[in-house]
């Protein structure tokens, strides 16, 4: 039977120590230049044979595309420290890596049925030490290896591990464990292999589709004197039986000579797929199955099967790369399925995708560091577009680029800099632009450049429809108001297109003062922002003074200058309200200062509790109250950001993004919604509106702190004309106004 | 004073860390084009903040021309010396002669018993050492008739073929501090390889331990000098002086480390950082002026 995979072709390589380093390379770059998908890099048992992970490594590090398939004798390593080289390998390779066992005389077990047991228990180990979907320490316990606790290290991707041999209870292993089945290439142990595999698969409630089946063959062109031989046709017509009736899906050539090699890669492979093609239903590039372990993650209300097959990868909770994925920042999630869309096209199929799943959550995910945590979910869909993340200069003159919604601000700065261009952001590199870049996006050049959204001059996006449409101020004008302030209402935007500011070299101080009269220090501090000239922002974290230590305030301020003394002049009210426990003052780029970005992926778990308001000034009543709240230990972080300035330039009604007369974002975060509303709701007296991006809250009466009414109304028409149905239900989601057609009832 | 005329010659430690996992190949290219000599990488497979050693070992030697690499030091407990010996010998194929060997009994005795290896008490560890480089020389030793035969308490090999043979002679070091690793040093090793930090009086400790490696050695009936005395360092340039050892300009340092050369007999100088402007002042100017300070101060 066939069980409908891929086809692939590789190369067995020769490495006895006779073959030198140059020869291995020539040979991998070959495989590589010929389009074969793997190598095989053999455990040979001469004396003289290279140690197999060395050479997998040593290639890997001189190639860029090709998979290596690592063998390994369970024999002569502890599956430990196997499990940690091929991991480490597979990062360094970004996923290249396939480890393959021989089982043979082993060490630790004497006699078939042992050795056998053994190699059971490495892939056991090997496995355990990969899975990082269920936390904490790997352990195992068996007959011949044991892990007490040991910390477990993923690959890069889902590592298939493959077995080798002919053994009744190599093969009942084989459909146990194993992700391939590997053999020589007798048709009469293919058929009886297959059997054994298939029937251990099913009994262990396995498909036997999960598992592939490869062959090793030799052979020659020239005269035909048997199997793989002859012409490159009749190699194909010894090969297609072997691929059609017995499922072969991977085919290794194991030879010396360099023209066999080419011959096989560049004729017998074509060749043989075409006439794959023409005799399978799926054709040679056949279907991913997923093993039986993975589908058994699958949640409920999602029909995986009719996922996309275009998309740039989906992943479920069974994929190792779920454990990465799932959570955001701040927020730990579990959806059902994620799916990655690298094109405008797979978005509209993602969103196509979730539209087939009413009542299901919908989430969007740029780079997933959202403070409010909107960019997971439990149990539903999430549409993650972090591998859209291109930066492309369109127009030097104009400073007109191009960024994709995945692109981390730390990235985008980078790439700026070199033009001697910023966008101002946020405080931290590792947010993603697609977030950030349509609520609004108060960052350290706010008074003096305005919120990311000002620099905004077009998107490109997909709508809750599905169609993919360009807005900017003379097209579709409506929908590129709403985006600045209120994009995540109305669709998926894939490309952003910015003005950038031309921004040398700034100077970036970070103080931390001495906050014991608090009051004092805010209201100061507040004074000193609004009374300085526009290229300076301040942030100010206040921590909860804790176990009698001196209440401190951390502040960082950006000058857009580099000349010491403006920088000085700047500074100086700032400096002069309290004593200075810690000063670090330098003249550096933008794009250093965003270069504080840990590349670590979340491991959030809980919800993210803050609150958001803006406030004209820090009045000495506010700061009465904020005081008091912060010393009570309700709140666990308290910052003030500056705004005002070029933000307040912006007539309110230029885009949804209204509060412009504020001069400054508080948000506050804590432990428990209920503690954080007590002690929030005495200061939202001084509080006019809020930032969407710093607000956890789902309450509905937070929509009106969002958007001033004027705003509301007209946003609500456009959610009516461009999301009437309520795709885009996740973010400050706005009920149409039901007046309008197309509107349903709020 | 024990100068052991060793040549001088520098080095890096870079944390082999896993995210992101070029960064660590990144830092031994630069320590490369900073010159330096060798290229060096701690070896702690339970944790998993850390690549695995041996794989990033490798894989650098593939992204590099010149500079040699060396574990230091690895976990002999979790590296069955068998393995360990066709590792080198392959990498050292592969690299013409760029391979050398740090070792070290085991620390962290609770992260070796997680991943499955034996935990051993400090007088099994040092035995443990002596077999493991018997079968790691035993393998290597291809001109040798006849299978390798090693029948020890840690380590057994039953008729192994021998080789591959490595490119060259890879120096055996060891990461040693206590008594009896210290005279195991001194009696089979081609260098000891100990970190200054751990030493308890500083560089004050170097002088009673060379001494217990040069009993050793010549109790052995070798010369002291046939084992190289290397150290780990780390310290901070400044641009001013007045700071203490490694805590001052380049040009303090160089002086600090020919001190060290001449009184103490080190000759292999591994800085440990992951700053590239670090590795490029230690390559680039510390390693030229210090070499120039011993040679006339030998000369004279």
């Amino acid at each position: 039977m066939n069980y409908g995979h891929a086809l692939r072709f590789g190369l067995h390589l020769p490495s006895d120590a006779d073959c030198g380093a140059g020869r291995l390379v020539e040979v991998a770059g070959l495989a590589e230049q010929w389009g074969l998908d793997l190598l095989v890099v053999p455990a040979g048992t001469a004396g003289d044979d290279l140690e197999p992970s060395t050479v997998a490594s040593w290639i890997a590090a001189a190639t860029v595309s090709l998979g290596l398939v690592l063998e390994a004798r369970p024999a002569t390593l502890h599956p430990a420290m196997l499990a940690g080289a091929v991991a480490s390998l597979d990062r360094l390779t970004e996923g290249r890596v396939e480890l393959a066992f021989r089982a043979g005389p082993s060490a630790a077990a004497s006699g078939t049925a042992d050795s056998v047991a053994a190699l059971g228990e490495a892939i056991a180990v090997v496995r355990e030490l990969w899975n990082v979907l269920d936390r904490g320490l790997g352990r195992f316990t068996g007959r011949f290896y044991r892990l007490a606790g040991a910390e477990k290290a993923a690959p890069a991707h889902d590592v298939p591990i493959s077995v080798d041999g002919q053994d009744q209870d190599l093969l009942r292993l084989v459909g146990l464990r194993a992700d391939e089945w590997s053999t020589g290439c007798d048709a009469v142990a293919l058929t009886q292999g297959n059997r054994g595999v298939d029937e251990a698969a099913r009994g262990a409630g396995r498909d036997p589709r999960e598992i592939r089946r490869r062959v090793t063959i030799r052979g020659g062109f020239g005269e035909r004197t048997g199997r793989f031989t002859g012409t490159a046709a009749d190699w194909v017509n010894d090969l297609l039986p072997l691929v059609v009736e017995h499922g072969v899906g991977t085919i290794v050539l194991d030879t010396v000579e360099r023209d066999v090699a080419a011959g096989f890669a560049s004729e017998v492979a074509p060749a043989l797929r075409a006439a794959v093609d023409a005799v399978l239903p799926r054709g040679w590039s056949g279907a991913r199955v997923r093993r039986s372990a993975v589908r058994a993650r699958r949640l409920p209300g999602i029909d995986y099967e009719s996922a996309p097959p275009e998309m740039a990868e989906v992943v479920e909770p069974g994929d190792p790369a779920y454990a990465r994925l799932r959570s955001g920042y701040l927020r730990g999630g579990a959806p059902g399925v994620i799916l990655r869309a690298a094109t405008n096209e797979q978005v509209t199929q993602a969103l196509a995708f979730a539209l087939r799943h009413p009542g299901v959550a919908l989430s969007r995910r740029s780079a997933g560091h959202g403070v409010s945590g909107r960019s997971t979910n439990h149990g539903g869909i999430v549409i993650d577009v972090s591998l859209m993340n291109a930066i492309e200069v369109l127009d030097r003159k104009t400073r007109r680029v191009r960024i994709g919604p995945g692109a981390r601000w730390a990235e985008v700065a980078a790439a700026l800099e070199p033009y001697g261009w910023a966008l101002s952001s946020g405080d931290y590199g590792g947010v993603g632009v697609g977030g950030l870049a349509t609520a609004g996006g108060i960052g350290y050049l706010a008074r003096w450049h305005g919120l990311t959204i000002d620099r905004l001059r077009a998107v490109e996006m997909v709508l809750a429809d599905g169609s993919v449409v360009r807005a900017d101020d003379s097209e579709n004008p409506d929908l590129f108001w709403a985006v600045r302030g209120a994009g995540a209402n109305f669709g998926i935007v894939t490309a952003f297109e910015f003005e950038a500011d031309d921004v040398g070299a700034v100077a970036f101080a970070r103080l931390t003062q001495d906050a014991s009269d608090l009051e004092r220090y805010l209201v100061e501090w507040g004074r000193a922002v609004e009374d300085s000239p526009r290229d300076l922002t301040s942030f100010v974290i206040v921590p909860p003074p804790r176990g009698g230590r001196p209440a401190l305030a951390v502040s960082r301020t950006m000058v857009d200058s580099s000349d010491p003394e403006t920088v000085r002049a700047r500074l100086e009210p700032l400096a002069a309200i309290s004593a200075m426990y810690a000063q670090d003052i330098v003249i550096t780029s933008y794009a250093a200062v965003m270069d504080n970005a840990s590349d670590d992926p979340p491991v959030s778990h809980g919800e993210p509790v803050s609150r958001s308001g803006l406030l004209r000034h820090v009045t000495p009543q506010f700061a009465a109250v904020a005081a008091r709240m912060i010393r009570s230990g309700a709140i666990g972080w308290f910052q003030l950001r500056s705004v005002g300035g070029a933000v307040a330039d912006v007539p309110a009604d230029a885009t949804a993004y209204a509060h412009r007369d504020a001069n400054f974002s508080l948000v506050v975060m804590g432990g428990a919604d209920e503690v954080v509303d007590r002690a929030w709701a005495r200061l939202s007296p001084f509080l006019d509106g809020l930032y969407i991006s710093f607000e956890s809250s789902l309450r509905p009466e937070r929509i009106a702190a969002a958007w001033p009414p004027r705003t509301l109304s007209r946003l609500r028409e456009l959610k009516s004309v461009y999301d009437p149905e309520g795709v885009f239900g996740d973010n400050f989601a706005l009920t149409p106004a039901a007046n309008h057609p197309g509107g349903s009832t709020p | 004073m024990s100068d052991y005329g060793h040549e001088l010659w520098f080095g890096s430690f870079i944390t082999p860390t896993a995210r992101p996992p070029q960064a660590p190949v990144e830092l031994a290219q630069t320590s490369e084009r900073a010159g330096l000599d060798l290229v060096s990488f701690q070896d702690h497979p339970y944790q998993s903040a850390f690549q695995d050693t041996w794989t990033l070992m490798s894989y650098v030697a593939a992204r590099t021309e010149r500079i040699r690499i060396s574990g230091n030091v690895l976990s002999l407990p979790l590296r069955p010396p068998a393995v360990l010996a066709r590792a080198a010998a392959s990498l050292d194929r592969l690299t013409g002669g760029r391979v050398e060997l740090g070792i070290g009994a085991g620390a962290f005795w609770d992260g070796i018993v997680a991943m499955g290896g034996r935990r051993l008490e400090p007088a099994q560890a040092v035995r443990a050492v002596e077999e493991a480089v018997d079968v790691i020389r035993g393998l290597w030793a291809t001109d040798e008739t006849g299978p390798l035969r090693v029948t020890g308490e840690f380590y057994t090999v039953n008729g192994a073929k021998r080789g591959p043979a490595p490119a060259h002679r890879i120096p055996i070091r060891i990461g040693a501090y206590k008594p009896r690793m210290l005279r195991l040093t001194g009696k089979i090793a081609d260098g000891w390889l100990p970190s200054l930090g751990f030493l308890p009086e500083g560089p004050a400790s170097l002088r009673a331990m060379n001494e217990q490696i040069d009993e050793a050695a010549s109790a052995a009936g070798r010369e002291p000098a046939a084992v190289s005395r290397l150290l780990n360092l780390s310290g901070r340039f400044t641009s001013g002086a007045g700071g203490g050892l490694l805590q001052g300009t380049p040009g303090d340092w160089a002086e600090q480390i020919a001190d060290l050369a001449l009184q103490y007999g080190v000759s292999g100088f591994i800085l440990a950082s992951d700053e590239p402007a670090d590795l490029n002042l230690f390559g680039h100017e510390v390693a030229p002026r210090a070499r120039e300070l011993v040679q006339s101060e030998r000369v004279t």
